[in-house]
């Protein structure tokens, strides 16, 4: 046996964290620039489930941060997930 | 003299290491009497203009965006070259020193509407970081051929990026000027209590620490610091690794961390402040920096001025920064085996890990302080206006 743990496969940015960096590049980095889900769908071109499965996440990890304008949900980058973002373009 | 530098990071808005490097700069040439002025992007919190130790920081908002990386770039160009206007007419710049491609549009605009000379410091390639495998990546590679070919001078930070740089983009040798980075070496000079820092990172009174602290990306190479872990702890049970820093390949290298049977002894830190980085860089037995590409290496300049023996691995920069057998412990990089007998070395000789530390201290002193690289940043500027 070897003594060294295996070599796994290449490892590859999450799927959830490529749309973070989507999310940041497009100006969702405010209170006030947060956009709504169907706003996000359209600047990502993605289908609206798909990113509720990633909102759902990253709000977990405190990297998106949900705001209620005018009884419509919106979502902005946190301060957290901005670092994050720095963190996956270097 | 009226500066300007250029720079999409800058505290607290950090990447890599150019933001630390552009507030280390900047204050230097500020102490030295010079009109600074940084320009950079916006971070929340941050006001769009401030006065920092002596020099001036103005920060641009990007108005308008694009899901796409490289568009997203040419966006915030823009939006830099609204930002330069203003702090020019604040400031009537002499010259604009870029740092790395992502704001060159913006700095070579700046250089030909007002025809003033542009600096550009090389802090890697992207042929260095990911040897051109997309069509982004040769887009970047353009971008940065494009900044060293109009840029009066190119400086880079060690003759291993001087070769990258002449060899990849064919830039003339005698355009390019060598700078080191550069460190606070002050910063270091202060009283830690070792056993509390230790505590909190889980290390216990008698067991040995080894520290990495940087960007959790390929280019790094901790995936063979933690296949090493193994055998060092075969010799030194009491070892243990704490992994400072984030990154994409974060969830990798745990998986990695699991599969040795060794995940117990690996502390995946993340984040941690400017503070308790330092108290644990003076705290910690071995430093190691184990990267396979490698500019600099400024990680293994911090461990050198903590007082902490370092071993890194013989590539690029790094092999200018440790002095093998002087000033820390060159190992071959992707190397686990060779990352593991570094340490070895160091762990099991206290006389030999003492040695290291002070001709370390001695190096940092001489070589590595803002103080210097003000100085020869400073004679650049001068060549670059005395030849317009």
């Amino acid at each position: 046996m070897s003594k060294y743990p295996p070599v796994s496969p290449r490892p590859e940015l999450p799927e959830e964290f490529r749309f973070l960096c989507m999310l940041h590049n497009v100006g969702a980095i405010n209170a006030e620039r947060a956009l709504t889900l169907e706003e996000i769908a359209r600047w990502t071109d993605k289908k609206p489930s798909t990113l509720q499965e990633y909102l759902q996440k990253l709000k977990e990890l405190g990297y998106v941060q949900p705001v209620t304008e005018g009884g419509t949900n919106k979502y902005h980058v946190s301060v957290m997930g901005i670092r994050k973002v720095l963190t996956l373009y270097s | 003299m009226k500066i300007c530098l250029l720079s999409w990071e800058f505290p607290p808005r950090i990447v890599g290491g150019i933001a630390r490097h552009v507030y280390g700069l900047a204050k230097a040439l500020a102490k030295h009497g010079h009109d600074v002025g940084v320009v950079t992007l916006d971070f929340p919190g941050t006001p769009s203009y401030e006065e920092v130790e002596g020099f001036k920081v103005y920060r641009s908002k990007t108005e308008v965006g694009h899901p796409n990386f490289l568009t997203w770039a040419f966006l915030f160009n823009h939006f830099l070259e609204k930002e330069l206007a203003t702090a020019n007419k604040d400031s009537n710049f002499d010259l604009i020193h870029i740092h790395d491609w992502l704001v060159a549009p913006a700095g070579i605009g700046f250089k030909q509407f007002l025809n003033k000379p542009l600096v550009c410091t090389m802090h890697s390639t992207e042929f260095g970081r990911s040897s051109l495998n997309n069509p982004d990546s040769y887009m970047i590679d353009g971008m940065e051929w494009w900044a060293c070919f109009e840029a009066t001078r190119v400086v880079v930070t060690t003759n291993s990026m001087k070769g990258e740089i002449c060899g990849h983009f064919h830039v003339p040798g005698d355009k390019v000027d060598v700078i080191p980075n550069a460190i606070e070496v002050e910063k270091f000079n202060v009283e830690v209590d070792y056993r509390a820092i230790r505590g909190r990172f889980g290390i216990g009174d008698h067991e040995k620490l080894v520290l990495f602290v940087g960007r959790l990306v390929p280019q790094k190479g901790i995936e063979y610091l933690i296949r090493a872990m193994p055998r060092i702890s075969w010799r030194f049970p009491e070892v243990k690794l704490v992994i400072v820093g984030e990154g994409w390949m974060r969830s990798h290298l745990e998986w990695l961390a699991n599969q040795s049977g060794q995940s117990w002894r690996i502390n995946f830190a993340g984040f941690i402040s400017d503070k308790d980085l330092l108290a644990l860089a003076k705290s910690a037995d071995v430093m190691v920096v184990p990267s396979v590409y490698e500019p600099f290496g400024i990680v293994a300049l911090e461990g050198m001025a903590a007082g902490t023996p370092v071993v890194a691995s013989q590539v690029g920069g790094l092999a200018e920064v440790v002095e093998h057998d002087k000033t820390g412990v060159y190992v071959y990089p992707r190397s686990p085996d060779s990352i593991a007998w570094g340490i070895e070395r160091i762990l099991s000789d206290s006389g030999y890990r003492d040695w290291l530390i002070k001709n370390a201290h001695e190096a940092v002193n001489k070589r590595f302080s803002w103080e210097i690289v003000a100085n020869q940043t400073i004679e650049v500027y001068k060549r670059v206006l005395g030849e317009r």
